[in-house]
């Protein structure tokens, strides 16, 4: 890689550790004056091993697991892993379980838009945006805990329905915050779209072609921000969305500004969406029973995470504990986007286009693929050799 | 004695000094007091800029390899000198400057810009990616303001016939709603100027910190990073005292210095908080293609004016 020329130009690195990143990765963008002309990205600084670790657990135990492995979008894998547990183990769920599941994602979908949408007016400047958003956060981030006791991570699926359950009084406080919030999205909704030196940095940066969204895999709102349909929730609908219909939001920029507009459009649509199952919320129980062991077979789950597909690939061999487990993170399939639409442009938009994509560091670290810096080969290493290098590491 | 006395005081302690460090911080508090507020946030204590200054003063001061130490060391001095140098020129507290001398405006201008010189060439100096792109960015801002700055400040220098700031200062606390009234664009320019000079948002991109960390600065810790931190606040009080003098009807007693600057304080404030950050591009084709237009035109409206005998 040293011999191409691209390489022995002025380079930025960016990461692991820096004060746009809030997660460790690391980039390197070859500028020339301030056009950057190449650029790579390195992940994998946050590998945990959690699909390994899946299978020295059980069933139940693994749902604790991978719903750790994105602070942000913790309820979505969890759906992801149950809805495929409950395909495997020929299980209905009761439809009122569904309905509060498909309450809490879009709740979910709501606290990270407004999260992304202060993350990337920050690496624009405009702080003044970040900190009135992160504010109004706030507010579904305390539902959130009120309906599931927990701000984050919010344990609320298990194994055959939830745990948390919709009091009227409950309602009447989500209603509220809604009210609230959806007054507030349409006031962000004309900062981003009338303010000029915002607009100076986000409209016509970072464009994407429908054509090279397909063809780069690109998923979730950065694939709807090019004019395409993709959103799971639509094209198969899981849980309670079969009744509770979502109408797809798209735009045909495909620039930045596009994506704002279209994750705050989203919004809009998932405050509809809740209040639509807060006044017909079916009445029954909460869970049914799951077995311990799940029968012989293999599944897959799609979900939409509030960043995209998110792909769930379950094999059970007949025992308590899952014999394979495979995820696969919107982050990971929109990396490739950045990549290509960083060239061309300049080093000042390079953590804005790196936002656009809403990144999700500690998602996308799945596979270990190591390329050493001394002799620059790469090779993948099994589970074994990982395992190895790690007390050799630490014997040191 | 009293002719050694009478300077040395002006130098340490007051218009320069002593009084242009602690009002520097205090400006600094009020000024990040206020963007916190105007963000919803509750801003820091009133001590939090002196604490922080002698934070790093204390620290130790990493020189890092590849760097001209003794220049490493040096820039910071002189840009903390150069601006408290401008200080004994202009009418700190609304009192007479101590020094005096036809033409000291173009001189206490020139000794403005050496803290923006010094920090280019500080990020010149180290090896530093993120410095080295910040030191490009921090003089690319210096061309693109620092013309329509000075002409702005010029516009009053015209009207009162002459280049020394005394009597600038004088002029305008006669005729203050003339200098109102026929440079409107020149005071705000001026002011844009300033925060173009003092890198406040959305005129950041040299240190923008999401880009390149901490631009041009990015290698100093400790001591040269204070110096040039409180050669910035100094900065910060010297060109709000010039902005009020010229274009706010002078300044005659402490009190109206610090309601006039203040004022002032409170317009950057809000200004800072409510723009995104300009890519440097952005704010190269803002200076010229509409700071330095507006003021020539500016100029030939005093030119036409004083022509008529007006001004």
């Amino acid at each position: 890689m040293d011999s191409n020329p691209q390489r022995q130009k002025f380079i930025i690195p960016i990461g692991p550790q820096h004060p746009a990143l809030k997660e460790p990765g690391h980039f390197e963008f070859t500028i020339d004056g301030e056009i950057v002309t190449y650029a790579t990205a390195r992940l994998g600084y946050v590998h945990r091993g959690i699909e390994k670790g899946c299978e020295d657990r059980n069933w139940i135990q693994s749902l604790y697991l991978l719903e750790r492995i994105c602070g942000i979008c913790s309820h979505v894998h969890a759906t992801a892993y149950v809805l495929g547990v409950e395909t495997l183990a020929g299980v209905t769920v009761p439809p009122r379980a569904q309905a509060i599941r498909v309450l809490v994602a879009e709740l979910e979908r709501i606290h990270s838009h407004l999260l992304w949408l202060g993350v990337a007016a920050h690496e624009a400047g405009f702080d003044t945006l970040f900190m009135y958003s992160w504010r109004d956060r706030e507010t579904v981030m305390d539902l959130l805990e009120s309906l599931c006791g927990n701000r984050v991570n919010y344990s609320a699926n298990v194994l055959g329905g939830v745990k948390c359950d919709v009091t009227q009084e409950l309602s009447d406080s989500i209603r509220k915050g809604l009210d609230y919030l959806e007054e507030r999205t349409h006031y962000y909704l004309k900062v981003v779209t009338t303010d000029e030196t915002f607009l100076g940095r986000t409209r016509g940066v970072g464009s994407l072609t429908p054509e090279q969204v397909d063809l780069l895999g690109t998923v979730g709102p950065t694939a709807r921000a090019s004019g395409l349909l993709r959103d799971v929730r639509i094209d198969s609908p899981y849980a309670a969305y079969p009744e509770y219909p979502v109408q797809i939001v798209i735009d045909h920029g495909g620039d930045l500004l596009a994506r704002f507009v279209v994750r705050l459009k989203e919004l809009f649509e998932s405050y509809r969406v809740i209040r639509q199952i807060l006044e017909t919320l079916p009445a029954g129980d909460l869970t049914v029973r799951v077995p311990r062991k799940i029968p012989e077979g293999e599944t897959v789950s799609r979900v939409e995470a509030p960043r995209g597909e998110l792909f769930y690939y379950i094999k059970s061999n007949g025992s308590d504990k899952p014999d394979r487990i495979k995820v696969r993170t919107p982050s990971i399939c929109n990396w490739a986007s950045v990549i290509v639409t960083a060239i061309g442009h300049k080093l000042a938009d390079m953590p804005m286009i790196l936002a656009g994509i809403d990144p999700c560091f500690s998602c996308s670290d799945r596979s270990v693929h190591i390329i050493r810096n001394t002799d620059s080969t790469s090779e993948t290493w099994t589970w074994q050799q990982l395992r190895q290098y790690g007390i050799q590491y630490y014997q040191r | 004695m009293k002719n050694t006395i009478f300077p040395l005081i002006a130098l340490l302690f007051f218009p320069g000094g002593a009084f242009v460090l602690l009002s520097g911080l205090a400006y600094e508090w009020v000024d990040r007091k206020l963007v916190a507020r105007l963000q919803n946030r509750i801003g820091p204590r009133w001590f939090q800029p002196l604490a922080d200054t002698i934070k790093s003063l204390a620290k130790e001061e990493v020189i890092p390899d590849g760097v001209h130490p003794t220049l490493f060391i040096a820039l910071p001095i002189i840009a903390l000198a150069a601006a408290l140098t401008a200080a004994l020129y202009v009418p700190m507290a609304g009192l007479a400057p101590s020094f005096s001398f036809r033409g000291d405006l173009i001189v206490t201008l020139y000794l403005l810009s050496m803290m923006t010189l010094c920090t280019g060439l500080a990020g010149a100096n180290t090896l530093d990616r993120f410095s080295l792109v910040g030191a490009t960015r921090t003089l690319t801002q210096l061309f693109s303001y620092e013309a329509p700055f000075l002409l702005a400040l010029l516009g009053p220098a015209i009207v009162a016939g002459s280049w020394q700031i005394s009597d600038i200062t004088a002029y305008a606390r006669e005729h203050w709603w003339l200098i109102l009234v026929t440079q409107p664009i020149s005071l705000v320019v001026a002011m844009i100027g300033l925060m173009g000079k003092l890198e406040l948002p959305p005129f950041d991109a040299p240190e923008a910190e999401t880009e390149i960390v901490s631009g041009a600065l990015t290698e100093y810790s400790g001591r040269g990073l204070a110096l040039f931190h409180i050669g910035k606040n100094a900065e910060l009080v010297i060109g709000l005292t010039l902005v009020s003098a010229f274009f706010l009807g002078g300044l005659a007693n402490p009190i109206e210095f610090l309601v006039k600057t203040l004022a002032l304080l409170v317009v950057i404030a809000v200004l800072q908080s409510l723009f995104a950050r300009l890519r440097i591009d952005q704010t190269v084709g803002l200076w010229w293609r509409y700071g330095a237009i507006l003021v020539l035109v500016q100029f030939l409206i005093l030119v036409v004016l004083k022509g008529m005998g007006i001004l």
